[in-house]
């Protein structure tokens, strides 16, 4: 008894000591900004029906939790309705497979199989680049956090490239008889020394990122532009982006949806996302 | 008096989120809920500061208090990110240069007010074992002066939040509570 009478206090004190700041009040930019899927976390939420249409979570026990037809109606609304690339056809057919009633698809901000693509410009020797940064989130000790999987810069390509259909340059099969002696003649010209490298070498762009930020001559200067892209639904991939124009379609909603009928399109896709273009 | 008011606060989250220390490092939905409230708390003073800090109205030497007040919510070396609608480059600026900013702008009239919304993320734990979330806001800016020049936006505030368990002691005993404190605020200029 004692104790609830000090509880009640305690949120009278707070009640009164809550200042509110001025508020604005027209109805219709608010509708469009409820409207409006303001985080990746709530076009999961959306995505899987975990919370109402005010952004109030629901949980497990809540009746609405991931209930199908409040998916369906969320689900309506997290496509650009501006992207005529996406049928309708294809959204009806994701909508089903999501909304399986004996295996709904949930997305799970821990289950992997998505990553970030982040746009940035860094300068290089004082002059702009492009550099974009792929980032998953990645377990460590107590939580999680995001990493750099991947780095792709156009700044970096012109040192691999190598016209793999010509004979070219190449180090003969008996030079290991002479203790390689002819790599001498094999670096004196650094154009040609990526001749040398295996067919099947791939440049990695993260470590030359790494390397040129140790030594100085690459420095961040901003963020661009940020995109996601999830492998999460069984047989599709979708890309979610960020749309920030007038109306009620806004926010963070699915800018591509591609079928991936199986193991080899996912890899040429992700190849493709990648920009390993080869 | 605000001091005063984090320390009730503080004890209400004692109230409805104590008896913490036996439980593991999930979060319940209750205790969630609380958290929330105190997020939201420390979002909705920093709201106030910030009409405060930019009123053309308010005193020099009240507007930098009020600009002590608002750098306390913030843990150290937060920084705001600011883009355009012309300008997706983001120009980041440590909170207290852009609390300067905002009372230096060249207007002879300012009114901030802000949209009763508010977008609440799910806590995530970090490697140190402290949550973070981040909480969505939208204020609405308009500046005039004296010779009729006009200018108004309306900016999505992405606030983050720390939530972190700590300690303290109360007549001998040592309780365990839930602080919040603010970090990076992404600040993004919106067509609405």
């Amino acid at each position: 008894m004692r104790i609830t009478g000090i509880f009640t206090f305690i949120v009278l004190c707070i009640s009164s000591y809550h200042l509110q700041a001025q508020l604005v009040g027209d109805k219709d930019d608010e509708s469009k900004l409820y409207a409006q899927t303001k985080q990746v976390n709530q076009f999961i939420r959306r995505f899987n029906g975990e919370e109402d249409e005010k952004g109030d979570r629901y949980y497990p026990k809540d009746k609405l939790y991931r209930n199908e037809k409040l998916r369906k109606k969320y689900l309506g609304i997290l496509f650009d309705a501006s992207n005529n690339g996406i049928n309708n056809d294809l959204k009806v057919q994701f909508a089903k497979d999501v909304l399986d009633k004996a295996q709904p698809a949930i997305l799970d901000f821990h289950g992997g199989n998505w990553f970030s693509e982040v746009h940035t410009t860094f300068t290089m020797n004082g002059k702009n680049q492009t550099v974009i940064l792929f980032m998953e989130l990645e377990k460590d000790h107590l939580g999680s956090k995001w990493v750099i999987s991947r780095v792709h810069a156009d700044m970096f390509d012109p040192y691999f490239k190598r016209d793999t259909s010509k004979v070219g340059k190449f180090i003969h099969p008996l030079s290991h008889e002479l203790d390689f002696m002819n790599l001498r003649k094999a670096f004196a010209n650094s154009d040609s020394v990526v001749q040398f490298a295996s067919k099947r070498y791939i440049p990695d762009h993260l470590s030359l990122f790494l390397y040129e930020i140790k030594r100085g001559n690459l420095k961040f200067k901003t963020v661009e532009e940020v995109k996601f892209h999830f492998f999460q639904i069984n047989g599709w991939y979708f890309e979610l982006s960020q749309f920030n124009r007038p109306g009620y379609n806004t926010g963070w909603l699915i800018s591509n949806l591609v079928k991936v009928n199986n193991e080899t399109e996912k890899n040429l896709l992700r190849k493709f996302l990648y920009y390993e273009r080869k | 008096m605000t001091h005063h008011k984090y320390v009730v606060a503080l004890l209400f989250s004692l109230f409805t989120i104590g008896n913490i220390a036996a439980q593991n490092a999930d979060i319940s939905p209750e205790r969630k809920q609380a958290i929330d409230s105190l997020a939201l708390e420390k979002v909705r003073d920093l709201s106030k500061y910030i009409s405060i800090i930019g009123n053309k109205k308010t005193p020099f030497s009240e507007a930098n208090r009020v600009m002590d007040r608002a750098e306390e919510l913030f843990a150290p070396d937060s920084e705001m990110g600011v883009s355009s609608l012309n300008r997706k480059e983001v120009n980041y600026y440590k909170v207290r240069k852009y609390f300067e900013r905002l009372m230096a702008l060249n207007y002879d009239r300012v009114s901030i007010t802000w949209y009763n919304i508010h977008y609440i993320s799910d806590l995530e734990r970090q490697p140190d074992g402290r949550y973070v979330g981040v909480v969505t806001i939208y204020q609405h800016f308009e500046g005039q002066t004296d010779d009729g020049l006009k200018y108004k936006d309306t900016t999505k505030k992405d606030i983050t939040i720390y939530v972190e368990r700590k300690k303290t002691q109360i007549q001998g005993r040592i309780v365990e509570f839930w602080d919040v404190l603010l970090g990076d605020i992404k600040v993004t200029e919106t067509s609405a």
